[in-house]
C-alpha cells in the first residue's frame, strides 16, 4: 500500500510522466520534450525522482554527437551567411574591392578573403579587370542555401541539432563547418551528449494508479501569487502539496547572548526574592577594596601580585569621611567598634591608591553607608585579579556578591539565606555548610552543594560582615555577605568546558549557542 | 592560602587517632577551616607517606603545622586543652640560663628577637622536613614574607653563649652564607645570593642591617636573609636545636616562637627558656623570658552569643564549646565570659571571634536553618533596566549580542583603533601585555569578533552593552565607569545608511529625538560618521569603520559601526 502522503506530495512534473507513460514503456528526455512539453532540464529532475522511488530504472545510455549553433552561427542565421552577403551587396552596389566589401558589411579581412575565394572556385564570383569583385552567377549555390537551411533548423530546434536528425547531405555541410574546439571562429560546435533512456518499472502501475484515483493531473497550484489572490484563479484549482521533510534553509536571527542570559535570569531570581541590585566603578581604592573591609593592609592577598593597580593616575583624590578615620582607626586600634583593632599604623596613602576592583564586595561595603533596615542588596559584577588567564582562571569576571540588614540576621538566618540560594539558585538536591573564613566576616560559613549534574561543589562563601566593617559604615545592625560562584553553573548550563568561551569573540559558536538552564 | 605537606604516620600520631576513609578525614578537618588536597594512598603506608592539606584560616598560623592541626583535631575530639608548662607570662616569671643579647643598633632596622631551645629524640627526617615548613610558612605567610617574622634554627651544640643580636655594616661585615663556600658581605650576599636577591627589599637602603653571633664573635645567622654555614645548619639525628625569631611585629614574633615551642613539646620535646635582653624598653619588658605568654583575656557575653548565633546556648555548652576550641573561659558573673586564648593564638580581635570559636566549638550542624523574615522589595538597578530595552530593540534589528572581556592589549586597544594609548586606563602591574589596558570602548572587541569570524555567514551584525572606563581629571579616582553600547555590521554592502537607519529605529524606540553632527573620529572614514546629539549633548558616534582599522583587524570586509554612552541617554 502506498502512503497518501507520499502520492500527495508527488511533484507536477512527476506525476504527468505516471499518467502518460505505463510499466514497460522506454522514455528519454527527447521523447518526454516532445510528448508532454517539458522544457529542457525538467525531464532529467522528473526522472531522477522518480528513480529515487523506484519507479524509473535506467534503461541505456548512450553517446550522441549534437551540434550546437555558437554566436557566430546565431549571427548568420539572422544576418545571412558571408557568401550570401557578399553576392546580395555586389548584386545592389555592383563590383567593389575586397577592401571595401570587408568595410561594408564589417568583416574582417580574413572572413571577405575566404568567403569570396570560395564563391570564385564554384565561379558565382570573380575579381574584374579593375582588381574588384564582382558577380557573375545571381543565384546563390546549392551549399551556401544548405548551409543557411541548416542554421535555421538549428535555431528552430532550440540551437541544438543531434546528429540523428540530420540527413547524408546536411551531415556532409555540418562537417565542413563545425568544430569541437575553439568554435568562436565556427557557427556550429560539436557537442557529445549522453542519453539515457528509462524503463517504466511495475511499482509504477500502483502509483499511477493512486495518482489517479486522487484525481492529480499535474496541473496542480504552485505558490500563491498576489494574481492569483486578486483573479481568485485559486479556486479553480488545487493546490499542490509540499515536501514538508525537505529540511528548510538557516536562517541567522538577532539574538541575546545565553551567558548573559543566564546572568540576567540569576538578577531576576535575586529580585524575586527581595534583592536591589547595585552597581559600581570598575576602578576602585584601597580603601573600597579591602580597608573598608578590614584587611590588614599588610594581608597576604592584597600583595601586588593579587590586584592591579593603576598606572596613572595612580590615587584617589580623597577618601570620603567619616568613613577614612573611622576605618584607619578600626584598623590601628579597633577605633569605636570594640574591637582591638590590627594593631598597626594605618597607611592613609595607600588607601588612596587606585585598582582595578578586585571583588564584588566592595560594592557591598559602598552600599553599606546608604542601605535601608532592613535592607537586601546584591550585584554581578565584573572584578579583575592578578592571575595567568586560562580554562579555569580569567583576568576579569564576573562576581555575585551581596548583602542582608536586619535586626534579625544571624547565623541562623544566615543559614536559611544560603539554603535558599541552594535550592532557588542552583537548583539543589542537598546543602552542606562547613566554617569557612574570610578577612571581613565572623563568623564565616562556606556553603557546598550536590547539584543535580555537578556533583558535589562548593557554590559560595557567605558570613556575617566584622562590626569593625559595618560600625566604621555607620551600620549598627548585624549585616550577613554572601557570594556565590555561578560560573561552573553558566558552563554547565552552555555545554561548555573553558571560561574563556564565555567570553567568545568567535561569532559563529556565539550564533549557535544554546542554552539549557533551568532556574526553579 | 597556605597549604602544608604532613607526614601521615607523624601527623596520626600527633592527633592520637587515625582515619581510614578520605570523607571522614576531611569532615574532621572543616572544624580547623582545613581542606584535604591530596592524599595519594595507592602509596605505600611506610612512614614516608605524606598528605597535602590547605588551611583557610589566615589569622591562624597555629594550624600551619602537622603538630598544631593535630593538636586541634585531637582537642576539639577530647575536649580537653592542652597543658604547657613552659610558658612565662606577666604573672609568672621563669629562669632562664641561655641569654640572647639585643643591642640598641637594631632597634631601628628590627627590633623584636624571641626565642627557646628544645631537646629531646635525635631529630628524625619527618620531623626535620616538618620544622622546616613551619618555618617557612610562618616566615612567608604570617611573617609577611620575612618582614615582619622570620625564623633561624641553629644546633645548640656549637653556639657559645651568650648569642649577640646587633647592628652591623652591610659593607664591611661579612661571613660565610649556607649554600655557599666563600665568605661574601651582607652588601654582596644581597646581590648575589639567591636568597639575599629574594628578600633585599627588606633591607635595601638600610645602614644598619641586623646579626646574630654568638660569644666568640661567629655569626649565627644574617636576619631575614640567611643562616650561616658554620651555625645556621640542622640535620637529622641533631637533638637539641635553638630556634630565635626576629622582626617587625613583636607580637608575631613572640607568637612564631610559642607556635614552634609547642609543636616540638607535642612531638616530645622538652621546651628550655631563653632570656631575651633588650638595651631598650619593650611592651613585655627589657629582659623577657621566652617562650612568653603575652595574649590578653578575650570577653563575649550569652546574650552577644545568642544574638549572633541565632539560638540562646547556657553556659556550659559554651564553656565546653570553648574548651573543644583549646580555649580555657570561666564567667564571674554568669553571663560575661572570659576567655584565656590559647598560648598558640592570637587571633581574638573582637568579642566575635570568640563567638565563632562557640559556633564551631559546639558544632555547626547544631544550628538550623531560619528563614528570615524582615520584608524587603527587590528590584534590578535602573541601568541594568534600560541596557534591557535597548538590547530588545537592537535583538529586534536583527543583531546577536555578545560579551567580552574589559581587559585587553595596548594593540587592540589603541593602535589599531588608530587612537593614542594614553587616552586609555593602563594597569601598572600587568601579568603580560595581553591585559594591560581597560578598554574605553566596546568596539575593538566587536572588531576583533570580525578579524575571527571571517566564516561566518554574512551578513554579521552584533552588539554588546557593557562597562568602559573613561579618563576624567575631573573625577576623584580621575575615572568614570560607564554603560556603552557597541554595534557593528559587516558584510559586503555595509555603509553609513545602513548603520544610520539602524541608529535611527534605536533611538526612536527609546523616545530620543537627536540631532547629528559631523565628526572628525580616527576610528571612523572622514566624511562618513557623525557625532548623535541627544538635548544638545553628545552621546554617541557611528560612520564606516575606516579601512585603516579594518585593514589592522586583518578584515576584508567592509564595516560600520557606532558606540553610545547609554547611561547618559537614560
Amino acid at each position: 500500500m502506498i502512503d497518501v502522503t507520499t502520492v500527495r506530495a508527488l511533484h507536477p512534473l512527476e506525476i504527468r510522466i505516471l499518467l502518460a507513460y505505463g510499466p514497460g514503456d522506454i522514455i528519454d528526455g527527447q521523447k518526454v520534450r516532445q510528448d508532454l512539453g517539458f522544457r529542457e532540464g525538467q525531464e532529467n529532475q522528473a526522472f531522477s525522482w522518480l528513480a529515487a522511488k523506484g519507479l524509473l530504472e535506467e534503461a541505456g545510455r548512450n553517446i550522441e554527437l549534437a551540434y550546437e549553433l555558437t554566436a557566430l552561427g546565431k549571427e548568420w542565421h539572422e544576418k545571412g551567411t558571408p557568401e550570401a552577403r557578399i553576392m546580395a551587396i555586389l548584386a545592389e552596389q555592383g563590383p567593389l574591392s575586397l577592401p571595401d566589401l570587408a568595410q561594408a558589411l564589417g568583416f574582417d579581412q580574413k572572413t571577405v578573403g575566404s568567403a569570396f575565394g570560395a564563391l570564385a572556385r564554384e565561379g558565382v564570383c570573380a575579381m574584374n579587370d579593375e582588381k574588384k569583385a564582382s558577380l557573375r552567377d545571381a543565384r546563390l549555390p546549392a551549399r551556401v542555401q544548405a548551409l543557411a537551411a541548416l542554421l535555421s533548423k538549428a535555431a528552430s530546434m532550440g540551437g541544438m541539432l543531434p546528429e540523428a536528425v540530420l540527413d547524408q547531405d546536411e551531415l556532409a555541410i555540418m562537417h565542413t563547418v563545425a568544430k569541437k574546439r575553439g568554435a568562436q571562429d565556427a557557427p556550429f560546435r560539436i557537442a557529445e551528449r549522453t542519453r539515457v533512456s528509462y524503463r517504466v518499472t511495475q511499482q509504477a502501475a500502483e502509483w499511477q494508479e493512486a495518482v489517479r484515483s486522487l484525481g492529480m493531473t499535474g496541473e496542480e497550484l504552485g505558490a500563491i501569487t498576489p494574481e492569483m489572490l486578486e483573479k481568485g484563479s485559486w479556486k479553480h484549482g488545487q493546490f499542490r502539496p509540499y515536501n514538508v521533510q525537505v529540511p528548510p534553509a538557516r536562517v541567522i536571527p538577532g539574538r541575546r547572548n545565553p551567558y548573559v542570559e543566564f546572568l540576567e535570569s540569576v538578577k531576576d531570581k535575586l529580585v524575586s526574592l527581595g534583592f536591589e541590585e547595585f552597581d559600581g566603578n570598575l576602578v576602585e581604592t584601597e580603601f573600597w577594596n579591602s580597608d573598608a573591609l578590614f584587611m590588614p593592609q599588610f594581608h597576604s592577598a592584597r600583595d601586588i601580585h593579587d590586584v592591579y593597580y593603576l598606572e596613572e593616575p595612580t590615587h584617589a583624590k580623597v577618601i570620603e569621611e567619616p568613613y577614612l578615620s573611622r576605618v584607619a582607626a578600626a584598623h590601628e586600634h579597633g577605633g569605636m567598634t570594640g574591637s582591638r583593632g590590627w594593631g598597626y599604623s594605618f597607611d592613609r596613602d595607600f588607601t588612596r591608591r587606585l585598582i582595578l576592583r578586585s571583588q564584588g564586595t566592595v560594592l557591598s561595603a559602598r552600599q553599606l553607608p546608604k542601605a535601608h533596615i532592613p535592607g537586601k542588596y546584591f550585584g554581578i559584577v565584573r572584578c579583575f585579579r592578578y592571575d595567568r588567564v586560562d580554562a579555569t582562571h580569567l583576568s576579569d569576571f564576573y562576581q555575585t556578591e551581596g548583602i542582608v540588614l536586619g535586626e534579625d540576621v544571624n547565623l541562623r538566618t544566615l543559614l536559611g539565606f544560603l539554603e535558599m540560594f541552594a535550592t532557588e539558585v542552583a537548583g539543589a538536591k542537598e546543602v552542606k555548610y562547613v566554617p569557612g573564613y574570610f578577612p571581613f566576616t565572623e563568623p564565616s560559613i562556606e556553603v557546598h552543594i550536590r547539584h543535580p549534574v555537578l556533583g558535589w561543589f562548593e557554590l559560595g562563601g557567605s558570613g556575617i560582615f566584622r562590626p569593625e566593617v559595618t560600625r566604621s559604615l555607620g551600620v549598627e545592625v548585624p549585616v550577613a555577605a554572601w557570594g556565590i560562584g555561578i560560573d561552573r553553573m553558566a558552563l554547565m548550563a552552555l555545554g561548555l568546558n573553558d571560561l574563556r568561551e564565555l567570553f567568545s569573540s568567535d561569532l559563529e559558536s556565539v550564533r549557535l549557542r544554546r542554552s539549557q538552564f533551568k532556574l526553579q | 592560602m597556605p597549604k602544608i605537606e604532613v607526614n601521615e604516620r607523624l601527623f596520626f600520631q600527633l592527633a592520637g587517632r587515625t582515619w581510614e576513609d578520605a570523607l571522614e578525614l576531611e569532615q574532621s578537618l572543616t572544624t580547623a577551616k582545613a581542606e584535604l588536597d591530596e592524599w595519594d594512598r595507592s602509596q605505600p603506608d611506610d612512614g614516608t607517606r605524606t598528605m597535602k592539606i590547605e588551611l583557610n584560616d589566615t589569622n591562624r598560623p597555629d594550624l600551619w603545622t602537622t603538630a598544631g592541626l593535630a593538636r586541634h583535631l585531637r582537642t576539639y575530639a577530647a575536649g580537653k586543652v592542652p597543658v604547657y608548662p613552659f610558658f612565662a607570662s606577666p604573672r609568672k616569671q621563669l629562669e632562664a640560663h641561655r641569654t640572647v643579647r639585643v643591642e640598641r643598633s637594631v632597634r631601628e632596622v628590627r627590633p623584636w628577637l624571641s626565642g627557646f631551645i628544645a631537646r629531646g629524640p635525635a631529630i628524625t627526617d619527618p620531623v626535620l622536613r616538618d620544622m622546616i615548613q613551619s618555618q617557612e610558612k610562618l616566615a612567608w605567610n604570617f611573617g609577611r614574607k620575612r618582614k615582619a617574622v622570620s625564623i633561624g634554627i641553629y644546633r645548640t651544640s656549637l653556639i657559645e653563649w651568650p648569642v649577640r643580636y646587633h647592628g652591623v655594616d652591610p659593607a664591611t661585615t661579612s661571613f660565610v652564607p649556607l649554600q655557599e663556600t666563600r665568605t661574601m658581605t651582607l652588601e654582596q650576599i644581597l646581590e648575589e645570593h639567591p636568597k639575599g636577591i629574594e628578600y633585599a627589599s627588606i633591607l635595601k637602603g638600610r645602614p644598619i642591617h641586623p646579626l646574630l653571633s654568638d660569644a666568640k664573635g661567629r655569626v649565627l645567622s644574617y636576619p631575614p636573609i640567611i643562616n650561616s654555614a658554620d651555625l645556621g645548619a640542622v640535620q637529622v639525628g641533631d637533638s637539641e636545636v635553638f630556634i630565635e625569631v626576629t622582626g617587625t611585629d613583636y607580637p608575631s614574633v613572640a607568637l612564631a616562637a610559642s607556635i614552634m615551642a609547642c609543636d616540638l613539646y607535642d612531638m616530645g620535646y622538652s621546651i628550655e627558656n631563653v632570656r631575651v635582653e633588650y638595651e631598650y624598653d619593650t611592651p613585655f619588658g627589657s629582659t623577657v623570658v621566652f617562650p612568653y605568654y603575652f595574649q590578653g583575656l578575650a570577653s563575649t557575653t550569652l546574650e552577644d552569643i545568642a544574638r549572633l548565633l541565632g539560638t540562646p546556648l547556657d553556659l556550659d555548652a559554651v564553656l565546653t564549646a570553648l574548651t573543644r576550641m583549646g580555649v580555657c573561659a570561666y564567667t564571674e558573673n554568669g553571663s560575661v565570659i572570659q576567655a584565656a586564648p590559647p598560648e598558640y593564638r592570637n587571633d581574638f580581635l573582637h568579642s566575635v571571634d570568640l563567638v565563632e570559636d562557640v559556633m564551631i566549638g559546639h558544632g555547626l550542624q547544631a544550628f538550623e536553618p531560619a528563614r528570615p523574615s524582615a520584608f524587603t522589595i527587590g528590584r534590578l538597578s535602573p541601568i541594568e533596566h534600560y541596557s534591557r530595552k535597548v538590547k530588545n530593540i537592537l535583538v529586534g534589528l536583527g543583531y546577536q549580542e555578545m560579551i567580552y572581556n574589559y581587559l585587553g592589549s595596548g594593540r587592540d586597544f589603541a593602535e589599531k583603533m588608530q587612537i593614542p594609548t594614553s587616552s586609555l586606563v593602563k594597569i601598572a602591574n600587568p601579568m603580560t601585555e595581553n591585559y594591560e589596558y581597560v578598554r574605553n570602548s566596546p568596539l575593538p572587541a566587536l572588531l576583533n569578533t570580525e578579524s575571527v569570524s571571517g566564516k561566518a555567514s554574512y551578513p554579521h551584525r552584533t552588539f554588546e552593552i557593557g562597562k568602559v572606563a573613561l579618563k576624567d581629571p575631573e573625577a576623584n579616582y580621575g575615572v568614570v565607569t560607564r554603560q556603552y553600547l557597541g554595534m557593528l555590521i559587516s558584510h559586503a554592502a555595509a555603509d553609513y545608511n545602513e548603520i544610520a537607519s539602524h541608529v535611527a529605529a534605536l533611538l526612536y524606540f527609546l523616545g530620543k529625538e537627536y540631532v547629528v553632527r559631523a565628526s572628525e573620529d580616527p576610528r571612523f572614514v572622514p566624511g562618513r560618521q557623525v557625532e548623535v546629539l541627544v538635548d544638545g549633548e553628545r552621546r554617541g558616534i557611528f560612520g564606516e569603520v575606516h579601512p585603516a582599522v579594518l585593514e589592522a583587524f586583518g578584515i576584508t570586509m567592509p564595516c560600520a559601526a557606532g558606540e553610545f554612552d547609554i547611561e547618559a541617554m537614560m
